[in-house]
């Protein structure tokens, strides 16, 4: 059993739209309080999810009574065919979300102006390069230019440290090969 | 990116220096065009390469004739 306080939370309606409901027959609360206060039962509640699913679907709520006070049969098939659509569309719409997510993901990254470590690595690796041609790249870009090596490597987004330690291996590996 | 002391021809020859031939620094350009069109346009403006060749490079680089 539901207040109607606890019954218009959980359809996300106002007291006074159930209060109405109640005025024109469409939702009556089968049960009273001792104090008199309107108690939803089950049945009520099932009832109030075939009126929001009605709602949902743009029907007139004159509409609605006439299909939960007439046919029941009727009645119950549409609203499981409606239940369902609801359920499709709203998969429908998460994929939609989904797609629009990606889409702004991939565009961003292909936007971006800056090169980070990760897409240059991955660009001289597309072209066929490995480790060792990357190593003897810096070795010749720590030889043709100390300070651009450097820049270039900060660009990239590396911390103090790695750039010391990759300028220190290109030097290290150019003694070893003169 | 800041350095202005590294020049096209200085980086092709770092390039050629690691072996790379014509057709890899082609591949190069193709495979940065088609990953990252912007970061590849940032980096050739970088070299201080004329908008021009600039265009002309990417042009090529995407496939188009």
């Amino acid at each position: 059993m539901l207040t109607i306080s606890k019954l218009a939370r959980r359809f996300g309606l106002s007291r006074s739209t159930l209060l109405y409901y109640d005025s024109i027959g469409l939702l009556s609360p089968s049960l009273r309080s001792r104090a008199n206060y309107r108690l939803y039962s089950e049945k009520d509640v099932e009832r109030m999810e075939l009126i929001d699913l009605y709602r949902q679907a743009g029907l007139p709520l004159k509409d609605i009574a006439r299909i939960l006070d007439s046919d029941q049969g009727t009645a119950k098939a549409l609203g499981a065919r409606l239940r369902t659509l609801g359920e499709e569309i709203r998969k429908l719409r998460r994929q939609q979300q989904t797609i629009v997510d990606l889409l702004r993901d991939e565009a961003s990254l292909r936007e971006t102006r800056s090169l980070d470590k990760q897409r240059w690595v991955a660009i001289l690796r597309a072209t066929g390069l490995d480790d060792d041609d990357m190593w003897r790249w810096h070795v010749e870009f720590e030889r043709l230019s100390p300070e651009a090596h450097q820049d270039f490597l900060e660009s990239l987004g590396l911390g103090d440290e790695e750039i010391e330690r990759i300028r220190e291996g290109s030097r290290d590996r150019k003694r070893e090969v003169s | 990116m800041s350095a202005t002391n590294v020049t096209v021809e200085q980086w092709v020859e770092l390039f050629r220096a690691i072996g790379l031939e014509e057709p890899d620094m082609h591949k190069w350009h193709e495979e940065f065009e088609q990953r990252f069109p912007d970061g590849h346009q940032g980096f050739l403006e970088w070299l201080q390469i004329p908008g021009s060749r600039i265009t002309e490079i990417r042009r090529r680089s995407a496939g188009v004739p």
